[in-house]
């Protein structure tokens, strides 16, 4: 079962198209790793989820419910961490989550639980601002986790983590599915990372989605259209350099 | 629960200790004037209240508009300043609420503002004229007027706040404003609606048909203002 | 670096940043009342002022009262926030400049946009002068010799109340507090003008300054004069102490 769909959803600017007729199928219960070199898509997708940017075609759905009619039920199931973190610098960590919880209206212990997932209890007291940027990308982290949402939407988590942190966080994303019964949706554009993640894996790149289905299937695909399969890192560089050279030869 | 909320968010900016120190300077306003010369006020005819007002009320009102023009800059300024407006609109509330939010506690200040104020008049009368019967409900009519006055005032800074990610922007258009409203004439009625101007306005117990007029064109002015608050984030989501 | 191009740096650092608009917008709110209600120039007989002068008058002290100063606090906050919004500043400081000249180069903007500010009521000026002029058939126009000493008058009696805006928005970390402390400090300048001691409150200066005159316009009219001696000297002294703290301050609340 799909809990997240989408029908050529798409997103244009003034000058260029972001995301241009994707459909997406992200099943239930299962990390989803949504890959692409940097301005292919990913978060302007992610964004369109949360309802931060209006889709300019197409629709998606999430868990049945359809934006923008359903806004509010769908961001009630949803935690999110979309690029830089979102917070108020003039609050400390635990206060700016306290913020959330009570909007979500969660229990008290939240909070606490929130932080100590991601390794931050001994900074609650300090001032957002003051984080460094690790810090930061674990606070909002914290931010999505909190009250352990069905579905959770972290564009680039790992970004600014130190090799330790990005272990940590890999292997917390990995279990979410197990321990909160809950849906992944992760970006990121290093292939080695999402390998580590995913069951299921979308690529974008310009805008399209060149490929989705499992690492296996990737592998199956990659090897008939003859691209080097032992490294799934050169798969995907041949993969995002064969569509390049394509759309070079279309302009 | 949101206003709550928005206390919360206010934390070390310097939003709550802004509005005393703001009251504080208006309030000295009418009791340093009356220290330096009362002999200009004390032959006046009419009740205290109204010769005070009339004395010092022009430079209060500056004072309390400039500082809910300010105050409603920073509480939008903290939502822009870290980008903590994303995580907002990504959780399941609506932006009108959290904008209610804030309309409720800058509200609330100003009622504070005023009470220091009123209490200043207040002093005035007791040191240098006398207080008479019926002198604090006479005060509580005064400055429940110009609290409802104000309601509008509030309502738009928020708004233009609110549209402007700059604090600077926000802040550039809200000084125009105040500037606009000093150089308006009080005595014309249609022109004193403007939002920022009536504030200015004095409570006039010989003319309660007209104070009602006023009471009445705020009133509206708050509907308007709040519809216009609805229909723009309704319209920023479409744009965005 | 020479100061001059990073002055030019600064100016960059505002682009797109619509200041001139709402400067502009000012400038055209303030004279609008005084060209509908021009035929009120013509009822100063009490005062001994010609019509054209009190049009021209009015205005400028309209201007100098609370637009002015107030714009340039929105322009304090604009250059602050411009620096602060995404640590601008700390890349700025981890160039080789030395942060005195940085402030300087700041200041001087500020300066600029004050000059810029003037020389648009100059010219609104001139617009409304040559509108009123055409509704009452009277010539308000009036030389651009005297306009212009007037606006240079006030721009440089505003240079110690700019140098102490700039300090405060330097100063002060929390943005409420310089914006809060520089729009209250404006608005008792119109009690300030009326005593002894003007000349210790800087943002009392060009109001003061444009009040008085009026004051040499209108014959039957006594305002105070401007006094050179204890002005200049306080005036200049609180201007250097105003930058010279401000240059040490600049950028120490980023290095910490």
């Amino acid at each position: 079962m799909n809990i997240i769909e989408t029908r050529d959803l798409t997103k244009s600017y003034a000058d260029f198209t972001a995301v241009s007729g994707i459909n997406l199928h992200i099943p239930k219960g299962a990390v989803y790793g949504f890959l692409g070199p940097n301005g292919a898509g990913k978060s302007t997708t992610m964004k369109m989820f949360l309802g931060l940017t209006k889709p300019t075609s197409g629709s998606f759905t999430i868990d049945g419910k359809k934006y923008p009619d359903n806004r509010v039920q769908i961001l009630k199931e949803i935690g999110s961490f979309i690029e830089a973190p979102a917070f108020y610098g003039n609050l400390s960590g635990e206060e700016n989550l306290e913020i959330i919880r009570k909007i979500l209206g969660l229990p008290k212990s939240s909070v606490a639980e929130a932080l100590e997932i991601v390794g931050l209890t001994q900074y609650k007291k300090r001032l957002a601002k003051k984080y460094s940027l690790g810090m930061k990308q674990r606070l909002g982290l914290a931010s999505a986790l909190i009250g352990k949402p069905p579905i959770l939407i972290l564009d680039e988590p790992t970004n600014g983590l130190d090799p330790v942190g990005i272990h940590e966080i890999r292997t917390l994303i990995r279990s979410l599915p197990e321990k909160f019964d809950c849906t992944v949706l992760v970006s990121s554009h290093l292939l080695s990372e999402i390998e580590r993640m995913a069951d299921t894996i979308g690529i974008l790149n310009h805008g399209h989605l060149l490929f989705e289905g499992t690492l296996d299937q990737l592998k199956l695909s990659a090897a008939s259209q003859g691209y080097p399969t032992d490294n799934l890192e050169d798969t995907f560089l041949a993969l995002i350099d064969a569509d390049n050279g394509q759309r070079g030869a279309v302009r | 629960m949101s206003v709550s909320l928005e206390c919360k968010k206010v934390k070390r900016t310097g939003f709550l200790p802004a509005f005393l120190g703001g009251g504080i300077l208006a309030a000295a306003v009418p009791v340093i004037n009356m220290a330096v010369r009362s002999e200009m006020y004390l032959d006046l005819p009419g009740n205290s209240i109204q010769i005070l007002l009339d004395a010092n009320w022009q430079m209060m009102t500056m004072l309390n508009v400039l500082l809910v023009v300010a105050g409603a800059c920073l509480l939008y300024h903290t939502e822009y300043a870290d980008n903590a407006m994303q995580k907002m609109k990504s959780l399941p509330i609506r932006e009108s609420s959290i904008f209610l939010g804030k309309a409720v506690l800058t509200i609330c200040m100003s009622l504070f503002v005023l009470a220091i104020e009123a209490g200043a008049v207040a002093f005035c009368t007791y040191h240098w004229f006398e207080i008479g019967n019926g002198f604090f409900s006479e005060l509580c009519k005064y400055f429940g007027f110009s609290f409802l006055l104000m309601l509008p005032c509030v309502i738009l800074s928020l708004l233009i706040s609110e549209a402007c990610k700059n604090m600077w922007v926000s802040l550039g258009i809200g000084v125009v404003c105040v500037f606009t409203a000093t150089m308006l004439p009080t005595t014309n009625f249609a022109l004193s609606l403007f939002p920022f101007a009536m504030p200015f306005q004095v409570f006039a117990s010989t003319d309660v048909t007209q104070s009602m007029h006023y009471i009445d064109s705020a009133i509206a002015e708050l509907a308007v203002l709040c519809l216009a608050q609805l229909a723009f984030v309704k319209a920023r989501r479409l744009l965005e | 670096m020479s100061f001059l191009s990073l002055v030019g740096v600064e100016f960059k650092k505002i682009k797109r940043s619509k200041i001139l608009l709402i400067l502009l917008v000012a400038t055209v709110i303030l004279w609008i009342p005084s060209i509908l209600n021009v035929h009120m120039n013509f009822d100063m007989q009490a005062e001994g002022i010609s019509p054209e002068n009190n049009f021209f008058i009015q205005g400028f002290m309209g201007m100098s009262w609370f637009m002015f100063p107030a714009s340039m606090v929105v322009g304090t906050v604009l250059l602050s926030q411009t620096e602060r919004a995404n640590k601008g500043i700390l890349k700025m400081l981890s160039l080789p400049i030395s942060t005195a000249k940085l402030c300087m180069a700041k200041f001087v903007v500020l300066l600029a946009l004050a000059a810029l500010q003037i020389g648009m009521a100059v010219g609104m000026y001139y617009v409304g002068a040559a509108i009123a002029s055409s509704t009452q058939n009277y010539n308000f126009i009036l030389q651009p010799l005297f306009v212009f000493k007037e606006a240079g008058l006030i721009f440089g009696a505003a240079i110690p109340m700019l140098a102490f805006f700039w300090l405060l928005s330097v100063c002060i970390q929390t943005p409420i507090f310089s914006i809060g402390i520089g729009l209250a400090s404006i608005v008792p300048s119109v009690l300030m003008i009326n005593t002894k001691a003007w000349f210790a409150y800087p943002m009392s200066y060009p109001f003061f300054v444009i009040t008085a005159e009026y004051g040499k316009l209108a014959t039957n009219l006594d305002t105070a004069q401007v006094e050179l001696i204890p002005w200049i000297p306080v005036a200049i002294g609180i201007t250097i102490l105003a930058l010279s703290i401000s240059c040490l301050r600049f950028g120490q609340a980023e290095r910490r």
